[in-house]
């Protein structure tokens, strides 16, 4: 054996011994053993469980409701059992493009109002005897690529739409992510922030909000843009949390304050991971709906902080809540998953920002 | 590939690899500092060596941050090379009798020539989404059994085709049967190939089980860990994933040539 190969050789052995003894001393006794946490999508969630290939899966709606209403789990809990009133998705812009469009504030304005007319819509016709409550269920089914009614139904009962944005709730998710190990350390001291408090008050502004609240009463066409303008749209696929994006899309209401909708390139993204990434940093998303733990973690960890290619700025909530846990009905408890694979979006998503909490709340471990 | 031998061939090797990481650095450093850039390329997100080789040492073992448990590096090659040599003990024990019958009889040969000449075109990667419809579990394993099973029939085919006919003529006159010309001509004269089909096998199957731990549901490999980095815009622990990939595939290249060396001393 040469001298060169030796020393490889030797280099591999002291990488892998280390390895070795660390896994004897560390060998889980059953009150470690980890969830095991496995990435996979929506579609895949639901068939996977009916199949009893995972115990359970935490998604959010309408996977948790298709699922439930198919009779192949059950909820063991909704994510405002985990926190109530979590913030969950958000409207935000792309910094690059707020930079280099004059009328940015204007359009963000627009972008809020219609924001705010939605969930209004929503959440009148929610109640089953409003007239256009049909109609609702329509959207939610179409937006959902639904086929059961009564899973669209209770999609809509799972989900809490709001407009404003939730700036208490996403310093308590920068909080829990920073505890999670989730942010790239030497990235989060590149960005200059002290706190939670600091960065969540740089990412959020209510001012387009404010301006909504005080133009809701105006005819949307007398507050047109003087010419019609084009978003580029990313949102994420199937997820009932934006369909106030949806419904402003649909009903026409973009058009009528001089916004052309047009879908990113990419769009829908399977994941906020990849829409922050693939999305916003790559610069093909101006304007999109995602949830809050992945601009909290892209904005800090994909950004390259010399040009900030993944600066966003949150302008208006989407929705609170809307994420469950399902799991296979012989299953009663987090403790029962001890062991066990349980399907989820991705890493930084914000199921599983929630089940680490949930998991942290009953002293369990998770691996992803 | 082997390293270079001799002194001055390790002074080479140290100064390639020195070279190769001082090139990577610039290249970086211009991009991030706007003064070259590739066309097409995101050259400044890549991680410079030092940020990556941080990112390696911090992401070597298994950390826990409250319930959150992030396997290290060593645990994801750990499984890896479990599915690995799991696929290649199957591919081994499928590959190697049907090469012999392949190679040493005309029918069986005939038989099977055509159904392994069309399916040894299909890429491992190609039967990944069947693998996730039908198999339930070892979706990973089957993956690699696909990749390594047909260099090691075709290798066997060949070592078995070359055995010199002056060796089988010459154990017929001495009275052999025709297992034993088997076991004791054609297998020891196809060993250095089938080996050498193995080799290549192990590093279709390496390859392999990296894409497929990508696709395929597991909690824990090498595939698996730098897509989650991805996932996390942790892109110096992705690098650093991908280098331990090459390395570890660059150490069973070298076993297997050792092995053959050691073992099989009459293969040139």
């Amino acid at each position: 054996m040469n001298t060169s190969l030796k020393i490889l050789l030797l280099v591999f052995a002291a990488l892998l011994v280390p390895g070795c003894l660390q896994a004897a001393e560390k060998a889980p006794g059953e009150e470690d053993t980890p969830i095991n946490l496995v990435r996979m999508g929506g579609q895949d969630m639901v068939q996977r469980l009916s199949t009893g290939e995972i115990a359970g899966f935490v998604g959010w709606e309408p996977w948790p409701s298709i699922a439930i209403t198919e009779g192949y789990g059950k909820s063991l809990l909704d994510s405002g059992d985990i926190w109530e009133d979590h913030p969950c998705c958000v409207v935000a812009y792309d910094n690059d493009w707020y930079e280099d469009t004059e009328n940015a504030d204007e359009i963000l304005n627009r972008a809020s109002l219609i924001q705010m007319k939605s969930v209004e819509y929503i959440n009148s016709a929610k109640n089953r005897s409003h007239p256009d409550h049909e109609e609702l269920v329509g959207f939610t089914m179409e937006f959902g690529g639904l086929t059961n009614r009564d899973a669209a139904e209770l999609s809509l009962d799972n989900v809490d739409f709001v407009y404003m944005p939730n700036i208490e709730g996403t310093q308590t998710f920068i909080g829990r992510i920073m505890d999670f190990g989730i942010f790239d350390v030497d990235k989060w001291k590149q960005s200059g922030y002290q706190t939670a408090e600091e960065y969540a008050n740089d990412l959020i502004t209510t001012e387009y909000v404010d301006w909504a609240i005080q133009n809701k009463d105006m005819p949307l066409t007398e507050l047109a843009l003087p010419e019609t303008v084009t978003i580029r749209y990313g949102y994420l696929i199937n997820d009932v949390h934006e369909l106030p994006f949806y419904i402003g899309w649909k009903k026409g209401w973009f058009d009528d304050v001089g916004i052309n909708i047009t879908l990113a390139e990419g769009a829908p993204f399977q994941n906020g991971a990849f829409q922050m990434q693939k999305g916003f940093k790559a610069g093909a998303v101006d304007i999109g709906s995602l949830g809050i733990p992945p601009v909290i973690i892209h904005r800090i960890n994909s950004n390259d902080f010399t040009i900030d290619d993944t600066k966003v700025g949150v302008i208006s909530g989407m929705n609170n809540e809307g994420s469950v846990i399902v799991v296979a009905n012989n299953i009663n408890s987090l403790r029962d998953l001890r062991g066990k694979t349980v399907g989820y979006p991705g890493p930084g998503t914000i199921q599983h920002v929630l089940f680490l909490m949930a998991a942290d709340k009953e002293g369990l471990k998770v691996s992803y | 590939m082997k390293l270079g031998s001799g002194k001055n061939g390790l002074i080479i090797n140290i100064f390639s690899i020195v070279g190769f990481i001082f090139l990577w650095h610039v290249l970086i450093v211009l991009a991030r500092e706007d003064i070259f850039n590739i066309p097409f390329m995101r050259l400044r997100d890549i991680p410079t060596p030092v940020e990556t080789w941080n990112a390696l040492v911090g992401s070597m073992f298994t950390r826990i941050y409250g319930p959150a448990l992030t396997y290290g590096i060593i645990n994801h090659v750990e499984a890896s090379l479990i599915r690995v040599i799991q696929g290649g003990v199957l591919a081994f024990a499928v590959g190697v009798p049907l090469g012999i019958g392949m190679g040493y009889s005309k029918l069986i040969g005939n038989i099977l020539n055509p159904m392994v000449e069309i399916v040894r075109n299909m890429p491992p990667m190609a039967w990944i989404p069947l693998a996730i419809f039908i198999l339930v579990s070892g979706g990973s394993i089957f993956i690699v059994f696909i990749g390594m099973v047909f260099p090691i029939i075709l290798n066997t085919i060949y070592g078995v085709k070359s055995t010199d006919p002056r060796l089988i003529d010459a154990a017929k006159t001495l009275g052999a049967s025709g297992s034993g010309i088997v076991m004791k001509v054609v297998i020891p004269s196809a060993l250095p190939s089938i080996v050498a089909g193995l080799r290549i096998g192990l590093g279709v199957g390496w390859m392999a089980i990296v894409a497929a731990e990508m696709v395929i549901r597991s909690p824990v490999g090498l595939g698996y860990f730098i897509w989650n980095m991805g996932d996390l815009g942790r892109y110096a622990e992705m690098v650093a994933g991908m280098i331990v990939i090459g390395v570890v595939g660059y150490f069973m290249n070298i076993s297997i040539l050792l092995f053959q060396k050691r073992f099989i001393k009459w293969a040139d």
